[in-house]
């Protein structure tokens, strides 16, 4: 194989984007994969927000990508013990291109993106594991694999290979991750009729819902999802790992006990469970993004950190395909200049600096604090449940002024300054 | 609405090495032991019989949990070699 000018490591959809922006326009792209096919190590079950830089990469991109669903449908519910609230948003607006968001299955997805980026010229080796990066004078210089004479080598290495980046912990290029910044999905995917799903959830057509649970985590930071996809749906849990570690409970109890729900056991009915998966996720936010490039190198996607949830949004995969593309430009103008210096790498945090991708995760970046905040999820849906409880019940008594039930039941779940203190911290990290 | 049935559900291509692996003596120092309830592939056990942890690797999920919440360094954590280990068909 001739020398590459670019090593990509990891084929998902920052790699891939990376390659295929790099080899589109003539540079020798080598992509290192170490599942036989892409996507074949992955397991997402969520939505990919709208991504604009898809679109500039390969044109017609959501034309030709294979997705499940377009989502029009969002909604937020909140568990008591024996209630659950819903606010559930849907927009006409997000029923017409180019969509807001899709689901879509990773082995399938990124498999096709993968293939294009070998459509453009890109080489892909799959079955391939990246056992190390190639160290010279401080300079990132290749990786080590197990076929072609055990080595490539390139001017620039990607490290698109996921939250758990080995290749670059082993180099100390990220923050050591500690279980207090990282989060376990787990997930069952359920097979039910495309028309039984369209009626469950109110949609029509190919019209994707999505639904987020707080409250059904047993007190651990965490929530649970329903994602819906053309014939199937995507159910799961995710937990911080610090304080499922600290719970005793397993993973899978807690999916069990999620499943059997009255608010998600009756949109499951009758659907067969046909895979389980597992996968950590980074949960860390902005302040868990490490230096986006060295020596020779440059990280994106999950690998760098780019991953956030607000509560509303959770956005990843979006990010991932956006740091590709850009990371590609930034070894484009390094080609075009000769020049292959952290200065000229430099360049790609400036550019993911200037576009939504870090200017979203620096918004947002006090999210991360609030959802560390443990009442979030077991004192306050309590709460929530005991007040719509309350102003919706008719039992013969005299019903208390709408404020005031809210004022007591929030005196009863914690003190008076701790609901205020929290108030004002999850208005301050949000607003 | 779930049983052990769904450990029987992932499809691997299983290598003959481990591609973790665990220093039994140093999981002796751990009094939480919390990846005999942390991961999601029940890899590792708490053999009350011989005082030690169990270990298996080939249900592997590959997802990371034991990498990042053991805190005492008894585990050497590395891929599957290329090709092997799990392997999502839908998911």
């Amino acid at each position: 194989m001739r020398r590459p000018d670019v090593i990509v490591v990891g084929a998902g959809p920052a790699g891939a984007s990376a390659a295929l922006g790099a080899a589109r326009k003539g540079l020798r792209v080598v992509i290192v994969e170490r599942g036989e096919t892409a996507g074949s190590k992955n397991m997402f079950g969520g939505m990919i927000p709208n991504c604009p830089a898809a679109e500039e990469l390969l044109p017609g991109f959501w034309e030709r990508a294979p997705w499940e669903r377009h989502v029009v449908k969002r909604t937020l519910t909140i568990l008591s013990e024996a209630s659950a609230t819903s606010l559930a948003f849907e927009s006409d607006n997000f029923d017409s291109r180019p969509y807001n968001g899709y689901t879509l299955f990773r082995p399938v997805f990124d498999r096709w993106f993968a293939n294009e980026a070998v459509e453009a010229g890109a080489t892909l080796l799959t079955n391939c594991l990246a056992e190390e990066l190639i160290v010279e004078n401080g300079s990132i210089v290749g990786v080590r694999i197990k076929r072609d004479k055990g080595e490539l080598r390139a001017p620039v290495t990607i490290l698109s290979d996921g939250v758990l980046s080995l290749l670059a912990r082993k180099q100390g290029l990220s923050k050591a991750a500690d279980a207090h910044d990282v989060a376990l999905g787990v997930k069952a995917l359920f097979r039910l009729r495309e028309q039984e799903i369209n009626d469950r959830f109110g949609l029509v057509r190919r019209q994707g819902a999505t639904q987020e649970f707080l409250g059904c985590t047993e007190g651990i930071r965490g929530g649970g999802f329903i994602y819906t996809q053309t014939e199937t749906l995507s159910v799961g849990v995710v937990t911080h790992l610090d304080s499922l570690k600290a719970s005793g409970i397993a993973p899978y109890d807690l999916l069990q006990g999620f499943l059997a729900r009255d608010a998600v056991s009756k949109l499951l009915k009758g659907a067969q469970l046909i895979e389980y998966s597992a996968h950590v996720l980074p949960e860390g936010g902005y302040k868990l993004v490490p230096r986006l490039f060295g020596k020779g190198v440059l990280l994106a996607g999950d690998a760098a950190g780019l991953c956030y949830t607000n509560g509303l949004n959770q956005e990843g995969m979006n990010l991932a395909i956006t740091s590709g593309f850009l990371a590609a430009q930034t070894v484009l103008e390094a080609f075009e200049k000769g020049d292959f210096s952290e200065r000229v790498l430099s360049r790609y945090e400036s550019r993911l600096k200037e576009s939504f991708v870090l200017k979203d995760m620096s918004t947002f970046a006090g999210a991360a604090g609030l959802m560390h905040n443990d009442r979030l999820f077991s004192v306050y849906p309590n709460l929530v449940g005991t007040v719509m409880e309350e102003l919706y019940r008719s039992d013969g008594k005299p019903k208390k002024a709408m404020g005031k039930v809210a004022w007591d039941a929030a005196r009863e779940a914690a003190p008076l300054r701790v609901v205020i203190s929290d108030l004002l911290k999850g208005g301050g990290s949000l607003i | 609405m779930i049983t052990d049935d769904i450990f029987e559900l992932a499809s691997y291509n299983i290598d003959e090495e481990p591609h973790i692996r665990v220093n039994p003596d140093v999981c002796q120092e751990c009094t939480h032991r919390a990846c005999t309830f942390s991961c999601p592939a029940r890899c590792y056990q708490w053999n009350e019989a011989r005082g030690r942890i169990d270990f298996a690797y080939e249900a592997c999920l590959e997802c990371g949990t034991c990498l990042i919440i053991c805190d005492k360094g008894a585990l050497e954590w590395n891929y599957p070699r290329g090709g092997f280990g799990v392997r999502f068909r839908l998911t």
